[in-house]
């Protein structure tokens, strides 16, 4: 089953399936629709505390749905300056809207010109995501 | 059975507060007939069956000699003989259990499962979505009995039973098999018009709200039933059955661990997690481990010591790094008022 897939241009992805927003000095976080349709319905997010520091690629909490926990990577380096605390009683935004209402973290960047090149942009993760149907 | 269909919580909850249906044609199912096939039974399961009446359904065990459980099921005494409802895990394992102990009894046993179709129609509104198929009555099937009626265009079996705590019925429809499943997709397309078709994540997140114990998971060859909470199946007094002498000399000795429910604060428990005590030892293992859609908590099925089984007492479940409180409960979860089967004889 080859499903269309929403893969907003303009942002950056990694191949653990977190969408990365850059704004002026601050990254939006979030997972896929691909990673939200995977899981199903989310019940459960695990966060971490206000002003802890993430690495690239490093787990910063996990995502539950009913069966299955994932961990959840951080696109970037830096420290954690806000959390979407809607989520605690609405999970389900996750799945709802995973661009939009359903961002996870928001990390203040350490070092984002270097570490842009290792996220994939638009085109290359829905690349990466077409080769996981086969 | 996919996961989902549409959403593991919506399928929940549309069995929960309406009926859903579940395609489990996957669990195993033999018959058993001939002369001695009632004296076979009895040597098989620690649960009287020669007082169970043709029509009754019952849940019971088989055990090895050790009092250990080798599969949990459904038994549907018929006219003719048996029905074994078993777990597709444990298919081989119980036919040549059941073959084995069959030696010098003229009994038939044949497996029936690639030949028929199993559907369950489970939740409050499971007797309006089966009843525009089938022409008997469904009001009159009491809980844990079946009878034989057309459904569709099968001859089939329905009995009063389900695995989700809710009122419901599980169809072995008898003409439609891996052969021919056209009959059977008749059936299920008309069910799927009244009743929400459910995958396996809603009918394992069901079946751990409702307490009820997974093969593999909460109970195995190494489980005795009265740590499992499942001596009631024991019929007081019956002798002569495989594992009755292990039974007979745990019932007298104190148990290791006892199974119950566990409902977090915060957190959702997994299987495999440790239970702990106020001084952080170890006193439990967690079993299975959901979210319940009807509390919006973590809920766990887990053995745990006695001394710390009671109801209401606090633990502490180990999630990954973080301790999560929680308190024993005696599951089913939810509110027996407001949910599952018993709920319908309240209202009457």
């Amino acid at each position: 089953m080859e499903a269309k897939r929403d893969v907003p241009e303009g942002l950056y992805y990694t191949r653990e399936h977190e969408w990365a927003r850059l704004g002026s000095g601050v990254v939006a976080v979030g997972i896929t629709e691909y990673a939200a349709k995977t899981l199903n319905d989310v019940v459960y997010l695990s966060l971490p505390p206000l002003g802890q520091d993430v690495e690239q690629l490093g787990t910063f909490g996990t995502v539950e749905s009913i069966k299955a926990v994932s961990e959840l990577y951080a696109p970037v380096s830096g420290k954690v300056t806000k959390v979407n605390s809607d989520l605690s009683n609405h999970p389900e935004l996750v799945n709802q809207s995973p661009y939009q209402d359903g961002w996870i973290i928001e990390i203040t960047p350490s070092n984002l010109d270097q570490e842009k090149g290792k996220l994939l942009d638009s085109r290359q993760y829905a690349d990466f995501l077409a080769s996981l149907d086969h | 059975m996919p996961l989902w269909y549409t959403s593991t919580v919506e399928e929940h909850l549309a069995v929960r507060n309406k009926a859903g249906i579940f395609d489990v044609s996957h669990m195993g199912r033999v018959t058993l007939d001939g002369p001695d096939a009632t004296k076979l039974v009895e040597l098989l399961i620690p649960t009287s069956a020669s007082s169970q009446a043709p029509g009754k359904s019952f849940y019971t065990l088989l055990l090895n000699q050790k009092g250990g459980i080798i599969d949990d099921l459904i038994v549907m005494r018929t006219e003719e003989g048996y029905v074994l409802v078993i777990n597709a895990a444990n298919k081989t394992k119980d036919l040549s259990h059941i073959q084995t102990n069959s030696e010098g009894y003229d009994v038939n046993i044949h497996d029936i499962t690639d030949s028929t179709t199993m559907i369950a129609v489970q939740g409050p509104e499971a007797t309006q979505a089966l009843q525009p198929l089938t022409s008997i009555e469904l009001s009159q099937i009491k809980r844990y009995t079946h009878v034989s009626a057309m459904v569709g265009a099968s001859r089939a079996t329905i009995t009063r039973t389900g695995y989700t705590g809710e009122d419901g019925f599980e169809i072995i429809l008898l003409d439609t098999g891996l052969q021919d499943v056209s009959v059977a997709m008749a059936v299920w397309t008309d069910l799927s018009t009244r009743a929400r078709p459910s995958g396996l994540g809603a009918r394992d997140s069901l079946r751990v709200e409702a307490g009820l114990p997974l093969y593999g998971s909460d109970i195995d060859d190494a489980t005795n039933p009265f740590e499992a909470e499942l001596s009631w199946v024991v019929t007081k007094g019956k002798t002569g059955y495989i594992g009755s002498d292990s039974l007979a000399s745990f019932s007298s000795t104190p148990l290791s661990r006892a199974r119950r429910g566990i409902v977090l604060e915060d957190k959702i428990p997994r299987h495999g997690f440790n239970v702990t005590g106020d001084r952080n030892e170890v006193i439990g293992t967690v079993t299975s481990g959901s979210f319940s859609p009807i509390l919006k908590k973590g809920i766990a099925l887990a053995y745990v010591e006695p001394a710390h089984a009671k109801i209401g007492q606090l633990v502490d479940v180990m999630v990954r790094d973080s301790a999560a409180r929680g308190a024993i409960t005696k599951p089913p979860f939810y509110d027996e008022k407001l949910f599952g089967w018993k709920r319908l004889k309240q209202q009457k």
